[in-house]
């Protein structure tokens, strides 16, 4: 079964198919929260991701690659646990915006590039941070800063931009 | 530009398994214990979260076991719960009717059935399991047998109020419901078979209903206030003789090897 | 985990009698088992069973001194405490069909007293060591009688016992899962002692390092596999040597 039944199967309540996935998926997700967190703490989030996976089936859009699906529930479930267990948050790689299959952007140093953006409390900087490191809402993120939803989007997309370009020393192509 | 698909990009390792195996080595070399990780993940899928009623047991049992037992409580189960209900609702209307307090009559083979089919080996498939746990068998039947008993307690009260407007709340009638139930208990605990038990309970009880029918000319003299002292005499030789039986003692079965 | 002083680690039987009425059961056992795995061979009748049920204490010893895993089970409260580390595989085990095959293993656990919360993860695990994982939330009557079998060894190690004591444990299983389980009875064997009551000689070759045989409620033999298989010779009935030296002991211990 490929992954997409396997995600359906799983909304459906069939416990062996999340046991399938886990099967395929546990071990790199693992690895690759590895490099910024420690043993137990990847086991935590795992169980806690897994979890999540199992609950939230149903809303798996079918867009994107399942395994990407599981990534981004992956980062919020490490993000979660750093902010419960008072730990600095993983820097692990951005998700959603940026395109986590390319080569170029892998383990990041985040705090390098923020700093290329610009000094702190700069607001490209804030916003960066509070999106990408800390995983939060956008609506917290706009009461935050004090500006209108709309306007975050919009300052995101131009900010991206620039953020992708730091990441991957100017390598990339837009 | 590098085409080939790195090992952990999610839509190649979905469908490459010398990849996932890598990255399952990987894993174990980093001290992830993967096997840990889905036994916690089976746990909460496998099984759903622990009832209220089982919830409220542990708390007042003071003990996860036992609130379970408690609730596989086989003459606990809804189908029991509503025979029961029936009997008694029967009982009440025939009481309405003919002066003559059946319910209350009824009430103790109502109660003698369902604490004989609380425990016990004809119940229990895996008793010799059973007897080997931590949580005695003997306590198990002590939480069951008490648990059936106040619920059957709680139907005779309701019997009592509506069976009679006259008489209101009368209690006079636990102290027979008890002794018959222990009965039950006591020779289903020495013969190990609850059909026994609740038979002999039946007949013991239908004969003391007619004698003191054939003496007084009033069934409900049975339940009477005279007769109390000899029902708590019989009602605690009955829990003396099943604390015996259940104290662990050799079974006189023989075995086979 | 909780074991007692001195014999923390040992089973040991002085004088066991066990008598139901005329019959006499178990005639004067001596024994005493450390960690590993042990095997107790014999013919149907000799016993095994008993002394199996005596140490899992579902029957009292009508004569005999028991220490087990340094408990006196003569005693309510250490019998207690002693029944947390044991897990016990009766030859007929018997199910509750409307349980799933996780609610079974549960409620063993449960009664084991294990600490609650980590009884759910422990009983995931125990299924997926016998490799019943698909087969968790299924309901018992759907299973066969191998798969029982496996419920029956799931719940008898979820509790990660000191004793662990299993009679006829292998009724049921094919070749395959006869090899994975005496895989787990070794790994057990390496922290635990393990009991285990079998007729089936290859079960005993290949996972015990030390056994016992049981004839008419006597031990008649206890040593090794390997002193077993000295006592046998070419002229004794049997199709491998642990077979031989089996037939020999016994026509030995009747004669």
């Amino acid at each position: 079964m490929d992954d997409t039944a396997l995600i359906q199967a799983v909304a459906d309540g069939d416990h062996t198919a999340l046991r399938e996935l886990f099967e395929r998926h546990a071990s790199w997700l693992a690895v690759r929260l590895r490099r910024n967190m420690p043993p137990d703490a990847v086991e935590d989030v795992m169980q806690e991701t897994f979890i999540a996976v199992w609950k939230s089936a149903g809303r798996y859009s079918g867009e994107g690659v399942v395994g990407a699906w599981i990534w981004g529930i992956a980062r919020r479930q490490a993000a979660m646990w750093a902010r419960s267990n008072n730990r600095p948050m993983p820097l692990l790689e951005l998700a959603a915006s940026v395109d986590i299959e390319s080569e170029a952007v892998r383990a990041v140093d985040l705090a390098t590039a923020l700093a290329a953006i610009g000094p702190a409390g700069d607001e490209q900087r804030e916003l960066i941070r509070m999106v990408y490191m800390e995983d939060r809402p956008l609506n917290e993120v706009a009461d935050h800063l004090g500006i209108p939803a709309g306007t975050v989007k919009s300052r995101l997309f131009k900010t991206r931009r620039l953020l992708k370009s730091a990441l991957t020393g100017g390598k990339e192509e837009l | 530009m590098n085409t080939a698909p790195h090992p952990d990009d999610p839509k190649h390792i979905a469908s490459c398994l010398i990849c996932q195996a890598n990255a399952r080595q990987e894993a174990g070399e980093l001290g992830i214990n993967l096997y840990r990780v889905w036994s916690g993940i089976a746990a909460d899928v496998w099984s759903p979260e622990v009832g209220r009623l089982e919830s409220w047991s542990r708390k007042l049992l003071r003990s996860p076991g036992l609130a379970r037992a408690l609730v596989t409580t086989p003459s606990l189960f809804l189908s029991w719960i509503g025979a029961s209900a029936f009997v008694v609702l029967i009982g009440i209307i025939a009481t309405r009717s003919s002066g003559t307090p059946w319910a209350h009559i009824l009430a103790p083979i109502v109660a003698a059935a369902g604490i004989a089919y609380a425990y016990g080996p004809a119940i229990d498939p895996a008793f010799e399991l059973s007897r080997s746990m931590a949580i005695s068998d003997r306590m198990i039947l002590i939480v069951r047998a008490l648990a059936v008993f106040g619920l059957n307690t709680a139907f005779g009260m309701v019997a009592s109020l509506l069976a009679s407007a006259a008489t209101g709340l009368t209690l006079s009638w636990l102290a027979p419901m008890t002794a018959v139930a222990a009965l039950a208990l006591a020779v289903a605990s020495i013969t190990q078979s609850p059909a026994i038990g609740v038979t002999v309970a039946i007949a013991v009880w239908s004969v003391v209903v007619l004698i003191s029918q054939a003496s007084t000319g009033d069934a409900g003299s049975a339940i009477g206030a005279a007769l109390v002292p000899v029902y708590l005499v019989a009602t605690i030789c009955c829990a003396a003789i099943v604390l015996y039986v259940t104290s662990g003692r050799q079974e006189k079965r023989t075995t086979w090897g | 985990m909780g074991v007692n002083g001195n014999g923390a680690r040992r089973v040991t039987i002085e004088g066991l009698w066990q008598r139901f009425g005329k019959q006499e059961a178990l005639a004067g056992i001596d024994l005493d088992v450390g960690r590993g795995v042990f095997g107790l061979l014999g013919p149907n009748g000799a016993g095994k069973t008993t002394l199996l049920r005596t140490l899992a204490t579902t029957i009292e010893p009508t004569e005999g001194a028991l220490r087990l895993l340094g408990f006196d089970p003569h005693n309510p409260r250490e019998r207690r405490e002693l029944r947390r580390h044991l897990g016990y595989l009766p030859q007929a085990l018997g199910f509750y069909p409307n349980f799933t095959v996780f609610e079974f293993v549960e409620y063993f656990a449960l009664l084991k007293e294990m600490p609650v919360d980590s009884v759910r993860p422990a009983v995931a695990s125990a299924i997926e060591r016998v490799g019943l994982g698909e087969q968790a939330t299924k309901k018992l009557k759907t299973l066969s009688g191998g798969m029982l079998r496996r419920v029956g060894i799931a719940q008898a190690i979820v509790n990660d016992p000191d004793l662990l004591l299993l009679d006829e444990p292998t009724a049921g299983l094919d070749p395959e899962q006869r090899v994975s389980f005496r895989a787990m009875l070794r790994e057990h064997g390496s922290h635990a002692i393990v009991i285990v009551s079998t007729h089936l000689i290859e079960d005993v070759a290949a996972a015990c390092n030390d056994v016992g045989l049981l004839e008419a409620g006597k031990l008649v033999f206890r040593g090794t596999p390997a002193e077993l298989i000295d006592r046998g010779g070419g002229d004794d009935a049997g199709d491998s040597p642990l077979e031989r030296g089996y037939t020999r002991v016994l026509q030995e211990a009747r004669a």
